[in-house]
């Protein structure tokens, strides 16, 4: 009986249980968006840091990975001492460079990984095959297109140019044997890898035996930090990072974006909270009269509460699932818009859905909805009941 | 029930009242028995405290002082889930403005108070049809209360009234928004109502419905100033 | 303290005040300008001997701490946790094995007319350079801040609209709360014209009220965000600014959706029948 008062006290005012019901959609919205921006980078980060299966990352003493343009030294020697460990697995050295591809009178440059086929976990094959040979280069499709080129073909590539001379300097026929997709750079960044060894020839004595990442994969057994402290105090040339270091420190650099989706999540909360309030304070006082009648013909207190609680729950869970719905629509619109950052890979999303965020969410809301409704509910409950059947009888 | 026979045991009740900071005593010190099965009316001028005295009978107010037992129950110092619990089981209470749920139909009106009592759907249901066509409204369950007439709303009460089989059933002006006519149903239904046994208090201005009662009981300034019975 | 160019992340520094190297400077000790939060974090004063190096453990330069600079008002420098120092060009040329080179020059002119014709003689000149001026590098790092702003923005739409329809719901719900009283002035035969534009007026006289307690709210809450991410960033940068513009269109926002809801909700009352509104 008391879900059928309740039913038919929202139904009774329709536009404004509907409206009530929007107010809430839109606050569940923000609130979802808010807790996937929360959640979501870290989310995503980790899970592009683990896909290859490398879980410590070693770059120069001090800095993050691809952070500046210090190298790491003796790499040979590193790779050796690593791999010399029980719980390391595999080791890929990776080096950077910009490297020049001539496209007719004009170049077109291009951001170059150096890495070993077997072991590396830079790119993903589309088609063809991997680079191996010191003539061999695999392209991903953003600098296919500005060259204007396909498998198969054969490109000029220089690893610098001198202004002086004015000519470009390490040049090499490269011919692209495989399309691949870069899982760490960014949309339309353009890029090629290319074995190690000839990267390192084309840039010159300056990179000679260096490096600039070293990504170890471990036993699944191995305790990773314990392996990371271990390689750290052991090479002093590098500092190891583990996916979860990682994740950290992007996150310190990114905690604007944490801070601002528990500000304004809070804020939906709250103004979600205040809807509710006022909604269900209008209805009781509105009913004051009602309400004592119920309880002079014997409805306890409690069940009058239960029954305003439940209008006010139900109109914070209908506008919650409404508004995830919605929330949905414009995580993908803000996403969209941070995608943009420069230098951002690709495969990160800001706002990234997890049922864990939607439950979280509906959780809130809901006892939201109790909370706001408690206090007004319980007032209107217990007023003295003869004194507001006067009341209501003189109004 | 008391052991003399008495459902309502009423001993020097006194209600005071304070506004706009004087006190104002609604009710100086009335005492009243009344059996089970009686019938009786309780008139006087506007103000004279007959309404409280009513409710707090009806164990909606509690009195200032004096004591108050029904059904063998001492009301004094009751607990509000107590009091309201003794409502919903031993008094049925009619309103001069009706105050049904406008939200709800006839029938569930009157499901109500069982339902909140605690009984099963089926058993409600079948009774509060019981109850509706016994007060000559078994055509209209349906509606709700926009849609019935102010006699028919004034029935739908007191079938509300009856829900839990209530030893007492009070009523405070149950005539007064109606016409003479419906009035005159409505009275017809209490004088039925006191033949199959059910105790009647009423409070009313209306003489037709004083004249239908067995006793009644005049009252001015809070007291009581005369009784008679018929 | 000659101001040197930094080489973009080229030098690894190794700080090594708690170890000051026992090798004998080969010249006397130049000079150098640290990060301010380089000086806090690790104790280190003006007048303080430190030794710099291109590698860990490698052989480097003692020098000595002659100035703290503090960072700029850079948001591109906001999140870098790395530290700054300030060396003698040469001495940084020599120290990183970099021979005669520099990654960029900066050129001062006599006013824009001046910047403009440097801009073209330089690129007509020089071989394999190219001379931009500072507005074209600034848009060219602003990247991230665009990507920022039009975040914010988005955000601040939401908010807009999202507030907007939490406007109406509240309005509407406290003018039907009085839809009896409007009854009652309606029967007596109070116009509807005259109901509305009191209502209007209440929500218009809420409106501003509340738009006043929110510009001091947002001013101070503006205040608090910058004096916290100052605080975590160490940076004097501003990243909350309250303007003149932002306060009017803030007020003229709020106010103008405040008296749109209680002008909607007003009308949706005085359509309906007097007494339809007592619920008969």
């Amino acid at each position: 009986m008391i879900l059928t008062l309740a039913r038919a006290s929202l139904v009774r005012h329709r536009a404004r249980t509907l409206l009530a019901m929007l107010g809430v959609a839109v606050s569940a919205a923000m609130l979802l968006d808010m807790v996937m921006l929360a959640t979501g980078m870290r989310a995503s980060f980790g899970s592009l840091l683990v896909a290859q299966g490398f879980q410590i990352r070693l770059a120069p003493k001090g800095t993050l990975p691809f952070d500046t343009d210090a190298t790491i030294p003796d790499a040979s020697d590193i790779i050796q001492q690593l791999m010399a460990r029980r719980d390391v697995v595999a080791v890929s050295p990776v080096l950077g460079a910009q490297l020049h591809v001539e496209h007719g009178s004009a170049s077109v440059s291009a951001a170059a990984l150096g890495t070993i086929a077997a072991v590396q976990g830079d790119y993903k094959l589309l088609t063809g095959r991997a680079p191996t040979g010191d003539d061999e280069i695999a392209a991903n499709d953003a600098l296919l297109e500005a060259v204007g080129t396909k498998l198969g073909d054969t490109l000029r590539v220089a690893a610098g140019f001198d202004p002086q001379l004015r000519t470009f300097t390490g040049r090499r026929s490269l011919r692209v044997v495989g399309r691949v997709h870069f899982i760490y750079l960014s949309a339309g960044e353009r890029a090629l890898a290319i074995p190690l060894d000839a990267l390192q020839s084309m840039e010159g004595p300056s990179r000679t035996n260096r490096v600039s990442l070293l990504m170890v994969r471990l036993r699944d057994s191995a305790n990773v930090e314990s392996a990371r402290t271990g390689i750290e105090q052991s090479i002093h040339t590098v500092s190891a990072i583990s996916t979860a270091t990682a994740i950290e420190q992007v996150e310190a650099r990114l905690s604007y974006f944490r801070q601002l989706a528990f500000i304004l999540g809070s804020v939906s909360l709250a103004v979600g909270f205040l809807l509710v309030t006022t909604l269900v304070t209008v209805s009781v006082n509105e009913r004051l009269g009602e309400i004592a009648v119920l309880r002079a013909i014997g409805v306890r207190r409690t069940s009058i509460v239960k029954q305003i609680l439940i209008e006010g729950t139900a109109i914070m869970l209908v506008g919650a699932v409404v508004g995830l719905g919605l929330g949905l629509v414009t995580a993908r619109y803000l996403n969209s818009i941070l995608a943009a950052f420069p230098g951002l890979p690709e495969a990160i999303s800001f706002f990234l859905f997890q049922p864990r965020d939607a439950w979280l969410s509906l959780g809130l809301l809901a006892v939201c909805g109790i909370l706001a409704g408690i206090y007004p509910a319980w007032r209107g409950a217990s007023r003295p009941i003869a004194h507001t059947l006067r009341e209501e009888a003189v109004a | 029930m008391t052991e003399d026979g008495m459902l309502v045991s009423a001993r020097d009740l006194r209600r005071d009242y304070v506004m706009a900071g004087a006190v104002v005593q609604a009710v100086r010190g009335v005492s009243l028995d009344v059996r089970t099965g009686e019938y009786v009316a309780i008139v006087g001028p506007s103000g004279c405290g007959k309404s409280t005295l009513l409710n707090m009978l009806g164990a909606i107010d509690a009195p200032s002082s004096g004591t108050l037992t029904i059904a063998g129950r001492r009301l004094n110092g009751l607990s509000d889930r107590d009091a309201t619990w003794f409502r919903l089981r031993h008094i049925g209470f009619v309103f001069q403005r009706f105050y049904l749920m406008p939200v709800l139909t006839a029938i569930e009106n009157v499901e109500l108070p069982m339902a909140e009592a605690g009984q099963g759907k089926s058993a409600r249901r079948s009774r509060a049809r019981e109850l509706l066509t016994y007060v000559g409204l078994g055509e209209r369950l349906r509606h709700r209360p926009t849609e019935l007439s102010g006699g028919e709303q004034q029935r739908v009460a007191i079938a509300r009234a009856l829900a839990n089989k209530p030893e007492l059933l009070l009523a405070d002006e149950p005539t007064g928004e109606l016409d003479a006519r419906t009035g005159t149903e409505v009275i017809g239904l209490f004088e039925q109502l006191n033949r199959d046994g059910t105790t009647l208090i009423v409070v009313t201005h209306d003489e037709d419905l004083a004249r239908a009662a067995r006793r009644v009981v005049h009252m001015r300034d809070g007291v009581i100033v005369d009784e008679h019975h018929r | 303290m000659t101001a040197a160019l930094l080489l973009r992340g080229a030098l690894t520094f190794l700080f090594a005040a708690q170890s000051i190297d026992s090798l004998p400077p080969r010249h006397p000790p130049r000079s150098v300008a640290i990060d301010e939060r380089l000086a806090q974090d690790y104790g280190i004063h003006v007048g303080d001997t430190i030794v710099i190096a291109p590698t860990p453990q490698g052989k480097g330069d003692t020098v000595i701490v002659d100035a703290l600079v503090r960072r700029t008002r850079d948001p591109s420098e906001v999140a870098r946790g790395a530290y700054r120092i300030r060396v003698h060009l040469d001495e940084l040329q020599r120290l990183v094995g970099y021979g005669d080179r520099v990654e960029r020059f900066a050129v001062g002119t006599r006013g824009t007319a001046g910047a403009d014709s440097a801009l073209t003689a330089i690129d007509d000149a020089a071989f394999g350079f190219h001379a931009y001026s500072s507005h074209e590098i600034a848009v060219e790092s602003s990247t991230t801040f665009l990507v920022v702003s039009r975040f914010h923005r988005a955000i601040g739409v939401i908010t807009i609209v999202a507030s907007a329809i939490f406007l109406l719901c509240i309005m509407l719900l406290k003018v039907d709360e009085r839809r009896r009283d409007v009854a009652a002035l309606r029967l007596m035969g109070i116009s509807r014209g005259t109901i509305v534009r009191s209502v209007v007026l209440e929500s218009a006289l809420i409106a501003v009220l509340g738009s006043i307690a929110g510009v001091a709210l947002g001013a101070a809450v503006s205040a608090f965000v910058n004096w916290h991410y100052q605080r975590v960033y160490r940076t004097p940068l501003t990243f909350s600014l309250v303007t003149g513009q932002i306060v009017v269109i803030a007020v003229g926002l709020s106010v103008g959706l405040g008296i749109f809801a209680g002008l909607l909700a007003a009308q949706r009352l005085v359509r309906r029948p007097p007494l339809s509104l007592f619920g008969r």
